[in-house]
């Protein structure tokens, strides 16, 4: 093997593993937000109405940040990142794609707490990144997250108040813990993400961090959370490109609008290209 | 900054919708600002703002026009905003990074677009590019004290 072969190998497998950390990241972000826009007009205060909202747009922003970095390293387009993908590709978590369960604001609340805690700790993870073009955006993405843990933090507390709302919160946690199993489960190239320090945590890692977090803040609002060893854990779990029918649907949805319109370009707002 | 967004995800003294801000924006700010900057004191790192103060020739020119840039919902420049980080011509082709003081802003494509423009207009400039850096991130602290005047002016505290 010539030096050249071997610098040429190392290259290759440091810009697959860097491929695959951001579309872990994009792709988590843009699908639960994608989610959380069904909530428009339907949550249950105008006040929710407006929060999810918020924090929707948050979520498309960071998804948007690591689609824009994806495109800079790799010369992709937008449509070779989002929307010519095949569905298949996508490597988000399945607990971002799941609908939401009929009249379900504990899944909103549930799936939103167990999410921004993970998304929280993979971010710390990123902070030394190898990749200064990750490591610089990670601060940005970080403050903008807190809003969100505190967002479901208190709408726990408020739902477990009641028996009522204490009955939602369970179900939500019963439906969603198997899937949320899955933001931890390995992907493409995951050894190389942390070998070449992308991320400076492994997926065991963050996942025992995770479990002593939400855990014991969930058993302390008077929820049962399943043993981790004793979950029954679907068959698709979004990281391998295994996927639930109901993405498929959703993946269809979303692109339905820009396959009608037949872009063959971005729309420019101003400027001299428009 | 886009002053027609949805309300803040947070604003001081809402229930469980919008937890009391911790960092104490104050009152007089809701409804007013962007809905999603957050106005939150913060420490401006050395060197920032970047306004543009010592450079000459053609990048001066480019700073000069940045300075007629401003926020699409609000009577402020770009470059008092604090969201310049950097201008550099090479060749007649100029560089302005900049980042944005919300990662999500909706008023993205536009202000890129506008910024853009006004690098081309700078006499000596053949070719722009616009380059987005989030590190190191926004805060209000960034933003030059003339930008401050401007936004008290229009009726934000800040």
């Amino acid at each position: 093997m010539t030096e050249n072969h071997a610098t040429s190998e190392s290259t290759t497998r440091d810009e697959q593993a860097l491929e695959a950390l951001l579309y872990r990241l994009a792709d988590d972000e843009f699908v639960l937000a994608e989610r959380y826009t069904e909530w428009q007009i339907y949550a249950p205060t105008l006040e929710s109405d407006l929060a999810l909202s918020n924090v929707a747009q948050d979520e498309y922003g960071h998804a948007r940040l690591w689609y824009d970095l994806l495109q800079d390293a790799f010369d992709y387009t937008e449509a070779d990142v989002l929307w010519e993908r095949e569905p298949a590709d996508f490597r988000h978590s399945t607990l971002c794609e799941l609908p939401f369960a009929d009249d379900g604001w504990g899944d909103v609340i549930v799936r939103s707490y167990l999410y921004d805690t993970a998304e929280r700790l993979r971010l710390e993870a990123l902070i030394d990144s190898s990749n200064p073009t990750v490591r610089d955006r990670v601060e940005k993405v970080l403050g903008e997250e807190d809003y969100h843990r505190e967002h479901a933090i208190s709408w726990l507390e408020r739902l477990a108040e009641t028996d009522e709302g204490n009955e939602r919160l369970q179900a939500a946690v019963d439906r969603l813990f198997p899937d949320a199993l899955s933001l931890f489960d390995s992907g493409p190239h995951e050894e190389d993400i942390v070998a070449t320090g992308l991320r400076t945590e492994t997926l065991d890692d963050l996942r025992t961090a995770w479990f002593d977090t939400v855990i014991p803040t969930l058993e302390g609002h008077g929820l049962t959370v399943p043993d981790p060893d004793d979950v029954d854990r679907p068959d698709a779990r979004g990281r391998d490109g295994s996927h639930t029918d109901d993405w498929f649907d959703m993946h269809e949805t979303f692109t339905a609008t820009y396959h009608e319109l037949d872009f063959d370009q971005p729309t420019r707002l101003r400027g001299e290209e428009a | 900054m886009s002053l027609e967004g949805p309300p803040g995800p947070d604003r001081p003294d809402d229930g469980p919708d919008g937890p009391a801000d911790p960092n104490g924006t104050t009152s007089s700010s809701r409804g007013q600002a962007c809905g999603y900057t957050s106005y939150d004191d913060g420490e401006a790192p050395d060197e920032y703002p970047k306004t543009g103060d010592g450079a000459s020739g053609v990048e001066a020119r480019v700073w000069a026009e940045l300075y007629e840039v401003e926020d699409p919902e609000m009577p402020v420049s770009v470059v008092d905003l604090g969201l310049i980080y950097d201008v550099e011509v090479v060749d007649g082709h100029a560089l302005v990074e900049m980042t944005l003081t919300y990662s999500g802003c909706p008023a993205r494509d536009m202000l890129q677009g506008d910024i853009h423009d006004a690098a081309l207009r700078a006499d000596g400039v053949e070719a722009a590019e616009v380059d987005l850096r989030y590190s190191p991130a926004w805060n209000v602290s960034m933003v030059s004290e003339d930008g401050k005047d401007a936004l008290r002016e229009f009726g934000l505290s800040v």
